[in-house]
């Protein structure tokens, strides 16, 4: 059976972009083979607000730094989700791609994770080629679907 | 592992973080499903080193499962190297990261220069149970750590037995064999439980012989150990409870370990004439035949199913009835088991049966005619059905909900003497 998978990449090579970070997601369709179908906007423009929710998690990015965004209109950042975008922002673009039935980005934060959970939509958050993510994601889908072992 | 049900009487193989966790200061890491550890984990003890069944764990998901866990687990290793203060840290595998390929072998390598040892244990759970894990644990000591040793260390005796924690009686066993072979003038040299650990470990290669007092268990362990390490091994399959058979055990491990019989024989008879003496005094209880049941049955795993019904034949002078072997012992050693269940006193042959099966165990029991009230000795399971033939019932194997044992043992001469008055302490309670 077809499915969509979400991708956050820049580039269209390698998932390089966190959650938040993501304005288009690349969103392939898996049938015998993947192929990009789609190029879906995060549209209210406030697709850095939601970002900064999810940095919350990551160890790279100082809030301090979030917060000197200009278009941050929250007082502070921090807690889970109770970022610039809180909840709603994230609960927002987890909806957009509610018909995948994954999302593989670099870093995805507690809050989104815990979204795509009551959706039962898996989270993978690799750094690696889109090409590989993709390859290992269907193989594992369809020994699951097919109820074959994955034992190597 | 066999088709189980229900009435499971063993765990998975990752349960041998059991076993690790017998050896003080030796950590388990589990690279697993966060599940895994606690589903195995139980309140029977801990090491009394580290927190009770807290142990680090790869936790792998979904993610990992996908793309490999191998990152997790190299920093799950490196960090508890980083926090946790052990002697030993031993990597256990569950199922996942053995299905989808992680090669764990190679991470633990990367830590070869590590301070402290870090070795690796494959105990998926469809390689077997934990009998199976323990022996994998073991294994990784002596494939991973120990080395042949050039200077043998004179009259040093390793001894194996029990599996730790599986049987609560482990570290009491264990206590009691170690002074029962000092008294041979030997030195006993065990790795589990209080005050061992890694010094014990390293004593390993130095010994002269291997004693391993196990039906099954361990005789891997035993055969890797003569072929890397160069120690050879007395296997003595049938736990040694009351006076019979500990003076049949120690006459053995005498004539292995070249002890001068004369000596042997002194420690036999200052034990026996101690044993009997209790014996005797309370031979009008032990004749009164309606006290006790005339035919048992025991319900355990081979270790114990061959030492009780042995001591209970031959000591006690029952008459054993069908005897079921519950560990899913490897099918080419059940042979030689069986065998073992037909050498007793009286011209006495017990039936033994291996099965996994609760149901059909229960059944067996309520079909076979005890000739009276039977007597039950088995785990938890076997105490309903017990009570519904009105029957006595002595909980000594797993699970174990009816007793709490801290160090007690049903080892040697004295836990004979353990065991009888456990046995009669229910059968009295009848006529209160």
């Amino acid at each position: 059976m077809a499915y969509k998978i979400a991708v956050g990449s820049s580039d269209g090579i390698n998932v390089d972009l966190k959650f938040g970070e993501v304005e288009n997601f690349l969103i392939y369709e898996v049938t015998d083979s993947f192929r990009l179908v789609e190029q879906r906007a995060v549209t209210g423009g406030n697709s850095e607000d939601e970002g900064n929710a999810n940095n919350v998690n990551s160890s790279d990015l100082s809030l301090e730094s979030n917060c000197k965004k200009s278009n941050c209109k929250s007082s502070g950042c921090g807690g889970n989700g109770g970022g610039c975008g809180g909840a709603e922002g994230v609960q927002k673009k987890v909806s957009l791609i509610d018909d995948c039935r994954c999302v593989v980005c670099r870093k995805v934060g507690f809050q989104a994770q815990k979204q795509f959970e009551k959706k039962a939509i898996s989270v993978f958050d690799v750094e690696v080629p889109v090409e590989e993510a993709l390859k290992k994601i269907t193989y594992y889908y369809e020994k699951i679907d097919n109820h074959k072992t994955l034992r190597t | 592992m066999a088709k189980l049900l229900d009435k499971q009487r063993y765990k998975c193989a990752l349960g041998a973080m059991q076993s690790v966790q017998a050896i003080t200061r030796a950590l388990p890491i589990l690279h697993s499903g966060p599940g895994c550890a606690q589903k195995l984990s139980e309140s029977t003890g801990s090491s009394g080193y580290f927190s009770p069944n807290i142990f680090p764990c790869t936790s792998i998901n979904e993610k990992d499962v996908v793309f490999g866990g191998v990152k997790k687990l190299n920093s799950t290793i490196e960090n508890a190297l980083k926090v946790i203060d052990a002697d030993l840290y031993v990597v256990l595998t569950g199922c996942i990261p053995e299905i989808v390929g992680d090669d764990t072998g190679e991470v633990v390598s990367r830590f070869e220069d590590a301070d402290k040892p870090v070795i690796y244990a494959p105990t998926a759970g469809f390689k077997g149970n934990n009998y199976k894990g323990h022996e994998q644990v073991v294994d990784a000591i002596v494939d991973q750590y120990l080395k042949k040793s050039e200077t043998k260390q004179k009259g040093l005796v390793n001894i194996w037995a029990d599996v730790p924690y599986q049987d609560l009686f482990w570290l009491g066993n264990l206590r009691e064999l170690e002074k029962l072979i000092s008294e041979l003038g030997l030195t006993p040299n065990t790795i589990f439980g209080y005050n061992r650990g890694i010094k014990n470990i390293d004593k390993i290669p130095e010994a002269e012989f291997n004693l391993l007092v196990s039906p099954w268990v361990g005789l891997n362990n035993m055969k890797k150990m003569e072929r890397k390490l160069g120690i050879p091994y007395l296997h003595y399959k049938t736990l040694p409870i009351g006076a019979t058979e500990t003076s049949k055990f120690l006459r053995e491990v005498g004539k292995f370990a070249g002890v001068d019989e004369e000596k042997v024989e002194s420690v036999i008879k200052v034990h026996e004439d101690y044993y009997y003496y209790l014996i005797e005094r309370y031979a009008d209880l032990f004749l009164e035949n309606r006290v006790i049941n005339k035919q048992f049955t025991v319900v355990s795993d081979a270790h114990y199913a061959l030492g009780i019904t042995k001591f209970l034949a031959n000591d006690l002078g029952l008459v054993p009835a069908k005897q079921f072997v519950v560990d899913d012992t490897p099918k080419n050693r059940r042979e030689e088991i069986a065998e073992e269940f037909k050498k007793l006193n009286f011209g006495l042959e017990a039936e033994v049966s291996f099965e996994t099966d609760g149901f059909k165990i229960h059944e067996e029991i309520k079909n076979h005619d005890y000739h009276g009230y039977p007597l039950i000795l088995g785990g938890y399971y076997e105490k309903e059905v017990t009570e519904s033939l009105k029957g006595n019932f002595l909980n000594v194997s797993y699970p174990v909900q009816d007793k709490v044992i801290l160090d007690d043992s049903y080892v040697g001469y004295t836990g004979g003497i353990r065991l009888i008055e456990d046995i009669y302490t229910v059968a009295v309670q009848r006529f209160n």
